[in-house]
Formats: C-alpha cells, sequence, structure tokens
C-alpha cells in the first residue's frame, strides 16, 4: 500500500512549492497556468493554458490547486462556446485534491475538491462537478452535466450510480498526500545496491 | 483482488460471532471501515443496513436547487422531481439543455445549443449526448423558462396520472378514516400493516397468481384480517378509468395486439424499438415505439442523517447546504477503531523485481499465493486515538456452530490453511495531530525506505525471531502505526480464496472526564484497574488473496 513509486530524478522538474512537473508533459501557454503546490503533471499530460480566453490582459486559464495528480497521457484543454455569435474560451478550475486517472480528456469548467476521476474518462464542456464526487473509470460525461457532491458516476453517458461514504473527504485527502509522498525519484541503482 | 480486511458489522446475525469468511453470505456482513460508523452511546459498529436514514434535505441533482422537504411533502403527485427547468432524455438518461428552434447559424450541430433568452420563439429540448431532441416527439415550449409548467398540461391529461388521481380521490375518505380506527401507536409501530397496503396488496395477491407467496405481510393479514375486519369497513372496489383488458384488445399500441405487429413488421431499424430500460419507469401500458417517449422528469436527490437503530442517536447529519460536504455530526467508525492494511511481502518483492526489469505496469496481481507453502505477512494498525491502545489479535479458529449441519460440510468448511500471529498483546502509540500538518514528510521518511527493510527488521525488532524466515510479531513501530507479522501455512489441497476471521480486541484508558461513555456494560467490560481501562473488541476478516494450484503457476514468487 505505502511503497514509493519511483520516477527518473531527471523526468520531473519540481518547483519550490513542490509541483512535480514531468518534461515529457505538454505545458502550453504556462503563464496562465495556476498549480496550486504539490501537484503533480505525469508523463504526455497536455495542458492547454494557451487556449485564453479573447481581449487584452492576464487571464488564468487553468488552475489546479494543491495535491492534484493530472495523470499519464491526460488533456487538459478549457472548454468553449459561441456565446451570441463570439467564440470564446472560458477558465477552468480544479480544486485541492483531484486525482486525475490516465488518459481522460477534461473540458470541465469546474471540478472542486476531493474529486476522484478515473482513467480513459472524457469529461466534457462546461461540466462542473462538485465536491467528493467520484468518476468511474471510462465515463463518458456529456457537455453541460452537473455532477453534485458526494456522488458517483459512470457509464456512458455517464449516470449517477451511487451516494460516496460520509468520510469521503478524509479518505481522499490521504489517498492524494500518500501518493505524493510516495511519488518520489528513484534512489537510483547505488543506493539499492547498498542496502 | 488485492489483499485487504473488512470490519464486520454484527447487525445480520444472532451471535456475535461472525459467518465464516468463505460462505457467500458473509460479505453482506463485512464492510470497508470507511463506510462503517461508531455509536458511542452503544459502543458499537454500525453499518449501512442497520443504520435508521433520515431524509435531512432535497435537492435537485441537476440545478443543484434546494428543494423545501415541505413541497417535497406537500407534491406527492409529482413524485419528487424537480419542478424547474430539469429534464432527462428518455433515451440515454441524460439531461436535456434547452435550445431555441432556428439559431441563426445551424450549419453546425455538432456546436451544443445553449440556453439563449433571446432565440427564436418554440423552443425544444435536446440531448447533448444522443441527439434526442422534444420536438420529435412534439413537445416544444413558447418560453425557455418554466418549462416543467408548461409541460405540466401535458403529464395532467395522461391517462395514468388521471388514473392516479381517481385512486387516490377513491382511497381519500377511507385513508383520512383509518388513523381513528386503528389508532395512532399502531400506525407508528408497523408502516407495511397500514390498511392501504393491506388492500393494495391483497388485490395485487387476488389478481397475479404466486405474488401472495412473496408478501408476508399479505399472509399475515388474512390470518389477522377477520378479527380487524370488525371494526373497519372494507375498501370498496376500485373500477379503473380506463380498462387494461380494453387497451390490450384495442388498438393502442404497447398492448401485444394487432397494432404493434403491424409497427413490427414495418420496423426498419432496432433503435425504432424502445428498450424495456427506457419504459420500465412507466407506469401502464406503454407504446413500444422510441418516437413516443417523452421527456423525463429529474427525480429529486436527499441528503441522510443516519441515527442508530438501537438508541437512537444521531451517528451523520450532515449540513443544511445540499452541496456541502461537511457534517454537524459524523460518528465514523475509522475515528474509533484502528484502520488495519494488509500487505504480502512476498508480492511486493515480486513486484519491486518487475519494477527493476523494465517498468512493468505497477499494478499488483491477484494474491498469488501457492499451496503447500508458507508465507509471512504483514498486518499494521493505524491507531485513530489520542491515547495508545494495546491490541490482541486471535484468530477465529473453531467456530461455534451457529446450525447443526451435516458432517460432511462441517469439514469442507475447514480452512485448508493454519494463520500464525503474534498471541501477545502489542502496543500502538497514541495518534498526535500535529503529524497532520506536517504535510506528512517527515512520517514518510521512514516509509519511503520501506520496501527492502523486511529483512533488517529481523535483526532489530521481534523479540521472537527464530529464524530469517520467522517473521511472526511486532515487526515496526512508528508514530501511531505497528506493523506485525504473520504467517500462513497453506496446506497442499488447498483452493479457492484465503479468508480468515480475526478477533481484534483493543484496550484503551478512558479519561477521567469520560464524556462517551458512562462505563456502559454493554459490549465493554470495563476492567477496573488504574485509570480505567477499557477493551473493545471487533471482528474482521483478512483477505490474503487466492490460492493457486502449483502447476498453474509459471511464476516463481518465492526467491
Amino acid at each position: 500500500m505505502d511503497h514509493p513509486i519511483y520516477y527518473p530524478k531527471s523526468e520531473y522538474i519540481e518547483t519550490d512549492t513542490g509541483n512535480k512537473v514531468s518534461r515529457r508533459a505538454t505545458i502550453a501557454g504556462p503563464q496562465n497556468i495556476i498549480l496550486g503546490g504539490k501537484t503533480i503533471i505525469a508523463n504526455g499530460a497536455i495542458i492547454r493554458g494557451d487556449l485564453r480566453r479573447t481581449g487584452p490582459g492576464h487571464a488564468v486559464v487553468i488552475s489546479l490547486g494543491r495535491y492534484c495528480l493530472v495523470g499519464e497521457g491526460c488533456i487538459m484543454r478549457p472548454p468553449y462556446k459561441t456565446y451570441r455569435g463570439n467564440f470564446n474560451y472560458y477558465p477552468m478550475k480544479v480544486g485541492d485534491h483531484v486525482h486525475i486517472g490516465a488518459n481522460t480528456v477534461v473540458e470541465a469548467a469546474q471540478i472542486g475538491s476531493h474529486v476522484e476521476i478515473g482513467k480513459n474518462c472524457v469529461i466534457g464542456k462546461f461540466t462542473i462537478i462538485k465536491d467528493c464526487a467520484k468518476i468511474a473509470d471510462n465515463t463518458v460525461i456529456p457537455p453541460n452535466t452537473v455532477i453534485p457532491a458526494l456522488s458517483s458516476f459512470a457509464g456512458s453517458p455517464g449516470r449517477f450510480v451511487e451516494d460516496m461514504p460520509e468520510s469521503t473527504q478524509e479518505m481522499v485527502e490521504a489517498m492524494t498526500k500518500s501518493y505524493y509522498s510516495r511519488f518520489q525519484p528513484d534512489p537510483g541503482s547505488a543506493a539499492t545496491q547498498q542496502r | 483482488m488485492s489483499p485487504g480486511v473488512e470490519y464486520y458489522c454484527p447487525c445480520q446475525a444472532s451471535t456475535p460471532h461472525p459467518p465464516q469468511p468463505n460462505l457467500a453470505s458473509s460479505s453482506y456482513s463485512f464492510h470497508a471501515l470507511h463506510n462503517l460508523y461508531f455509536c458511542e452511546e452503544c459502543d458499537a459498529i454500525r453499518c449501512n443496513h442497520c443504520v435508521m436514514v433520515e431524509v435531512s434535505g432535497y435537492y435537485c441533482p441537476n440545478c443543484l436547487f434546494e428543494v423545501p422537504s415541505a413541497s417535497v411533502r406537500a407534491e406527492k403527485t409529482r413524485y419528487q422531481s424537480c419542478a424547474r427547468n430539469c429534464f432527462m432524455c428518455p433515451s440515454c438518461s441524460n439531461t436535456l439543455t434547452v435550445v431555441p428552434s432556428d439559431p441563426p447559424d445551424n450549419g453546425d450541430e455538432r456546436i451544443p445549443p445553449t440556453i439563449n433568452a433571446a432565440g427564436e420563439p418554440p423552443f425544444f429540448l435536446y440531448c447533448n449526448h444522443c441527439r434526442w431532441d422534444s420536438a420529435e416527439v412534439g413537445i416544444t415550449f413558447e418560453k425557455p423558462t418554466g418549462l416543467a409548467a408548461q409541460l405540466q398540461k401535458f403529464e395532467d391529461s395522461a391517462p395514468e396520472s388521471l388514473e392516479f388521481e381517481r385512486l387516490k380521490e377513491h382511497f381519500e375518505p377511507y385513508l383520512r378514516a383509518s388513523p381513528s380506527t386503528s389508532g395512532n401507536g399502531l400506525h407508528t409501530h408497523s408502516p407495511h400493516m397500514n390498511p392501504i397496503t393491506a388492500a393494495a396488496s391483497s388485490a395485487l395477491a387476488r389478481d397475479i397468481p404466486g405474488v401472495a407467496r412473496y408478501m408476508p405481510h399479505a399472509l399475515s393479514r388474512s390470518r389477522s384480517g377477520r378479527d380487524k375486519n370488525a371494526n373497519r369497513q372494507e375498501v370498496p372496489d376500485y373500477r379503473a378509468r380506463v380498462e387494461i383488458g380494453a387497451i390490450t384488445t384495442g388498438y393502442a399500441l404497447g398492448g401485444g395486439a394487432e397494432p404493434d405487429v403491424e409497427f413490427m413488421r414495418h420496423l426498419e431499424t432496432v433503435e425504432e424499438v424502445a428498450t424495456l430500460d427506457q419504459r420500465w419507469g412507466n407506469s401502464w401500458v406503454t407504446s413500444p415505439r422510441s418516437i413516443d417517449l417523452k421527456p423525463l422528469r429529474i427525480p429529486l436527490h436527499s441528503k441522510k442523517s443516519k441515527r442508530c437503530p438501537t438508541c437512537r442517536h444521531i451517528l451523520i447529519k450532515p449540513e443544511q447546504k445540499a452541496q456541502s460536504v461537511r457534517y454537524k455530526i459524523k460518528l465514523v467508525a475509522a475515528n474509533y477503531l484502528p484502520a488495519i492494511t494488509v500487505s504480502l511481502p512476498h508480492m511486493q518483492a515480486a513486484l519491486a523485481m518487475l519494477r527493476r526489469s523494465g517498468r512493468a505496469n505497477a499494478e499488483p496481481q491477484d494474491g498469488t499465493m501457492l499451496a503447500g507453502k508458507t508465507y509471512p505477512f504483514h498486518l499494521s494498525f493505524q491507531n485513530p486515538l489520542y491515547d495508545p491502545i494495546q491490541v490482541r489479535l486471535h484468530v477465529q479458529r473453531a467456530i461455534p456452530p451457529t446450525q447443526p449441519n451435516a458432517p460432511e460440510t462441517e469439514k469442507a468448511r475447514r480452512p485448508p490453511f493454519a494463520i500464525t500471529l503474534p498471541t501477545q498483546a502489542f502496543p500502538i502509540a497514541a495518534f498526535a495531530e500535529a503529524w497532520e500538518y506536517d504535510d506528512d514528510e517527515d512520517m514518510f521518511g521512514l516509509e519511503g525506505e520501506g520496501e527492502g527493510e523486511d529483512e533488517d527488521f529481523d535483526a532489530h525488532g521481534p523479540k521472537d525471531s527464530r529464524g530469517k524466515s520467522r517473521t511472526v510479531g511486532v515487526l515496526e513501530r512508528r508514530a501511531n502505526v505497528t506493523m506485525i507479522g504473520g504467517e500462513v501455512m497453506i496446506s497442499k489441497e488447498a483452493r479457492g480464496d484465503m479468508k480468515f476471521n480475526m478477533l481484534v480486541s483493543y484496550t484503551y484508558r478512558s479519561d477521567d472526564p469520560e464524556p462517551e461513555e458512562p462505563s456502559t456494560p454493554s459490549r465493554s467490560q470495563a476492567q477496573h484497574k488504574q485509570p480505567e481501562m477499557k477493551t473493545f473488541s471487533f471482528y474482521t476478516v483478512v483477505d490474503l488473496g487466492t490460492i493457486i494450484v502449483r502447476d498453474t503457476s509459471s511464476v516463481d514468487l518465492d526467491s
């Protein structure tokens, strides 16, 4: 359970606030992306911070909270729509302790805290995911869906399956924290031989 | 399934001892720790099967509007669905969007239509997922708001809602009269036996042969019915507005008669027929054509508070706000019982080896244990209490015969493996809040080295390390976690899952100002020693994985 997940040290860049960003992830428009700290961006993830709202000035496109994980091959892309004839991108906000499984495409408008999203999901445009929700693996959430707090969704289209247990918040928090601390640079072959 | 530990809630059984873990029914009595509650008054574990659930608030899962309980109760006929603009697609049950009928630029359908107050008048509902739209079934709206009210007209004129109104009218006088005859006490005590339910079930039993067998209260009614009928008038027969028989023989679709055959004959695609799933929620005989499906109301969700079934104290009380995930009261078992996790060192060794040789996916395979071998396993206990505890473990070996079985089956039930666990009590240090704030780093410092350390522990850790492989005893103590080692000896002919029941007793010091337990003589045997020690015991089932027969396994996991 609590065994380290090693990565080659050269593969990830660690920031002052403890974010670990893979060198093999595609971060477009980094000036428009906020990472809360202790967030991991895995290999092959694509984060489109460049798709910003038209207009002058600085705009935050994607903000992630603390202890998040953007899994391998994930695509995080801000939602867009044409409103009154104007095409525009809209910001995406992600709370703390959010894990997004591998190869999931996220175009949500808002994801709360303590949310678990499985592998190979598609989260449609302008989806709102409230706190402590859980999206099972291989779920397709159509655009404009609202996922209430403490609910578990699965299927295509994603449907409500069950309520999450009352202790979801603590569990997810413990899980994301332990994941972060387990996610360590490989001590290397020299260190392992020494033991 | 990877190895795991589940906790026992005794609510299903008459004895405090859990059923044998290899029985299929036992899984119903064991729960993951995070699903359990703990009643301080009764000093007992409670689970979702036994707690009393009360609705503390309703909300629409789509618009998240909090519907006052009073209006939910008042609008019984609206079957507790969202009364605003929320509808569900009848063909894929996705939520529907309101769209104007002729957007200025209709070139690309893929662009999802948006709610636009300035759209063209005839509005309709559109599904973003399967592209169903309500104009196909002839439902359009003049305004994009208050759709539920606009649709109400359709719904009110539907035969089933008219029928339901009539049914209500029919039983209304009887309902009003019944509390006076049956008395208040009886009414609250047995909701199943209220006269309306009884009448309905007896009618059902009469009309559908075979149903009576499955309805215990229908039977009991027939037994006790006679004397009760003395002071209660019989419900007059209800005559349906629309005879179902008329539909089936008539010309309506869905009755299984000529029109249906005609429809089926001219089918071009399967999609023209509505699936059973899509029609299931409808009452009455419904048309089998998928183009006859109507948009569905979205049923409300509820927030629930939970009570202890015996003392009625609240275990779970959510905050009023629907989307808040906080609780005013939350008595979960995880705050009282030590969290136990099980790990198999030989599996981790194998995994580490796999990882070293080419980065294989770090997913643990099933507990691969060969028959006829001995394996060590680790159980780690995490103490959630602010006081240190002493834990003692017992494997449930001789099972008290719950019912005298044939000796043959008795033999089959005996587990084909032997478990060795440390017999002495071992301590677990108190939970210290400060560690939470340290962001787990130093806590992990030890853990990080975890893997290869199994051998090291033998040197400095356990007292009864008899050999290199003997790993029964306390292996590691750090913070509020103690890890102990056990051993399982699998016999040659062992098959199936390796699960065993384990009784965990822990002794803790209950402080002088004891608000939690005024020394209830229930389950905790208050041992009046020094500063009052108390013992709480609970059963768990430990699943070590599946035993595989030697020849099938090609991987040698034992180094």
